[in-house]
């Protein structure tokens, strides 16, 4: 049953990915990827990681994904505007022949990749049903991994200030 | 779930290389910030396929999901500043399209 639940829920993360691409609307795309978002949370939960599907949901579908939603109402683009490229023949230009090669590509060589990486097989019984323990977790960040750590919350920092200074209207140069 | 990591591997390439095709096709800088986000996603995936194939009961991997975390929170950075410049570029020019700024073109 889960195994059946794994596959659809990946063809439903795939469609997602699919509408991001074709959508017309910014909005659309931004609806395709929650949907893509919401099955790979599924899919962390069915593969053991309870924690990273929360995280996933909270992080990605609540506060990404506001972040996206608010920056095209803000600058009014959600409509299905004809300044949008793309609608009629996606695949027509040789820009965009040339892109599916190089995607295609990619995840040929990702397939095979996979394909060839020596993984341990997996135990008796299939893998353990919970694998991302919070304590563990917790205990791995503030102790073997207390470096990165502290140089993310430095990058939340820089990242801060650099939105600030980014997004914020310069009085002299607006006024011309 | 009985199902193999490779399969999780699998999804990951396609979603990675459904963000590739995306990050090259759309002329919309916001839909290509969404494609970027699509492939740390997948990224995301794979270090959790490789945790999931590393563990057994009495010893769990727990690098796939630490690193996650920190894709994540370099996603969520990366999201911020991208947003940021489309609002600036916006601003200069009433369009968030990548041909729009093209001043430094060869």
């Amino acid at each position: 049953m889960s195994e059946f639940l794994f596959y659809l829920l990946s063809v439903i993360a795939l469609v997602g990915g699919l509408g991001v691409i074709f959508s017309k609307s910014p909005m659309g795309s931004v609806l395709s990827l929650l949907l893509s978002f919401f099955a790979l949370a599924v899919v962390y939960l069915l593969a053991g990681f309870a924690f990273m599907a929360a995280v996933q949901i909270l992080v990605y579908a609540g506060a990404i994904m506001v972040l996206f939603l608010f920056v095209i109402m803000l600058l009014n683009l959600g409509g299905m505007g004809t300044r949008f490229e793309l609608s009629a023949a996606p695949l027509s230009s040789s820009r965009a022949k040339l892109a599916a090669v190089v995607a295609a590509g990619v995840g040929l060589a990702g397939l095979i990749a996979a394909q060839r990486a020596s993984l341990p097989a997996l135990p008796e019984g299939g893998a353990p049903e919970r694998i991302d323990d919070i304590q563990q977790i917790a205990i791995a960040l503030f102790g073997r991994y207390s470096l990165p750590f502290q140089a993310v919350s430095l990058l939340l920092l820089v990242t801060m200030v650099a939105v600030l200074v980014l997004a914020k209207r310069r009085g002299k140069e607006s006024a011309q | 779930m009985n199902v193999p990591s490779e399969h999780l591997f699998f999804l990951s390439a396609g979603l990675f290389a459904l963000g590739v095709l995306g990050f090259l096709v759309r002329r919309n800088v916001i839909v290509a910030l969404m494609c970027v986000e699509l492939m740390l996603n997948a990224a995301n995936l794979a270090f959790l396929a490789a945790s999931r194939s590393h563990s057994r009961a009495d010893a769990l991997d727990l690098q796939g999901p630490v690193f996650s975390i920190f894709v994540i929170t370099v996603a969520a950075a990366e999201a911020a500043v991208g947003l940021a410049l489309v609002i600036a570029l916006y601003r200069l020019k009433q369009s968030v399209e990548t041909d729009s700024a093209s001043e430094m073109k060869g």
